[in-house]
């Protein structure tokens, strides 16, 4: 008796390990299995959508809670440079855009906990009413501002960041593509053999 | 045979757990936004500080907007939600205890302002009203933005933020 008392207290505990751990495994790693890929950009056109399935809400609530519906704004998110490397603060980034067929966007950059770097730089986004839209534009993606005019600050960002685009009032025109998406590019990084 | 009964009943309470979990996030993840942008309680606009690194309250918050809060609660009738108009993008949008954006309005279809009155979903629609949004869920959070990506801009936008209303309807006593 006592044996089989035992028997389904382990198998009560092992029941709830895995399937907390098999969901936090789905919350962590699963964000690709509902989402577009322009490029290097993840997209989610279920933000914030009223369809949108229990998986893909739960994984849009812990990265991108009180998100707009698809009809207000659509977000981009990107976690890798050119060649499928992790953005890392030991790196300096160029990201270069082109006008976009929106009302407004935004670049922002937050660190891998998903809010922004905890540095005092100020140069957490650069967005279309500093840097236009109507006209092709560049930023730097660095721990050091240097002599960028559009600069977004990943000192700090110690475990690695995303960059997020976001574009408001998108007209009808403006379907998501690679080449229309700013194009991000690594310039050099720490370690690096000149 | 034996262990086989062990097994499949960890794998059936696996399952359960795990969807549990994945449906219980979103809630938990509003219940303590909720918590957050109502500390001054419920019906009652919130205004954020400019998001910096030290004031920001939820994942991935734009340091761009200035941002206002309001946990509604229907639990004691319907409220009424109005947006004062800025001079750039503003939006006001509601959502469900389950995260769900399931209403939005922005300056390009309210350029004067916005009022709404908000209902639980299923309850008698209010007299008078002249535009009665259903909330799915008893409690949630409505969240105007308006752009201001400068300290000076924050500030305007907060003087206007100030004319924002979240209140309940009263409610005529027989």
């Amino acid at each position: 008796m006592l044996r089989r008392i035992l028997a389904w207290t382990a198998a009560v505990i092992a029941g709830v390990v895995l399937g907390l751990c098999s969901a936090w495994a789905v919350l962590k790693f699963g964000g690709s299995s509902f989402t577009e890929h322009y490029g290097h950009w993840v997209f989610s056109r279920a933000a914030g959508s009223t369809g949108a399935d229990p998986y893909t809400r739960a994984i849009i609530a812990r990265e991108g809670l009180l998100a707009l519906s698809a009809r207000e704004a659509v977000y981009f998110s990107l976690y890798t440079d050119e060649h499928d490397r992790p953005l890392s603060e030991s790196c300096v980034y160029e990201l270069n855009g082109r006008p976009l067929d929106a009302r407004w966007w935004s670049v922002t950059l937050y660190a891998d906990d998903n809010y922004l770097a905890r540095n005092t730089d100020s140069a957490h986004s650069i967005d279309a009413t500093r840097a236009g839209n109507d006209a092709a534009w560049v930023a730097r993606i660095s721990p050091v501002r240097g002599d960028a005019t559009n600069w977004l600050s990943s000192r700090e960002a110690r475990r690695g960041f995303v960059i997020m685009l976001r574009v408001y009032n998108p007209q009808r025109d403006f379907h998501p593509s690679e080449a229309a998406l700013p194009v991000l590019t690594t310039v050099s990084c720490a370690g690096d053999t000149p | 045979m034996k262990w086989g009964q062990y097994v499949l009943g960890a794998l059936i309470i696996a399952a359960i757990v795990h969807f549990a979990a994945i449906i219980a996030v979103p809630r938990v993840l509003m219940n303590v936004a909720m918590q957050r942008f109502g500390e001054d309680g419920d019906n009652v606009w919130h205004l954020a500080e400019r998001i910096t690194v030290a004031s920001q309250k939820i994942v991935r918050s734009s340091p761009d907007f200035a941002y206002s809060a309001c946990v509604y609660d229907l639990s004691n009738g319907p409220v009424v939600i109005a947006a004062a108009p800025w001079d750039e993008y503003w939006s006001l949008s509601l959502y469900g205890d389950n995260t769900d954006n399931f209403f939005v309005i922005d300056d390009r279809e309210a350029h004067h302002g916005a009022e709404i009155t908000l209902i639980k979903r299923g309850t008698p629609h209010p007299d008078g009203a002249s535009m009665i949004v259903e909330s799915p869920s008893t409690r949630g959070i409505a969240l105007m933005r308006r752009l201001a990506p400068t300290a000076s801009t924050y500030s305007a936008a907060a003087d206007v933020a100030r004319e924002d209303v979240c209140a309940a309807v009263v409610q005529p006593t027989n």
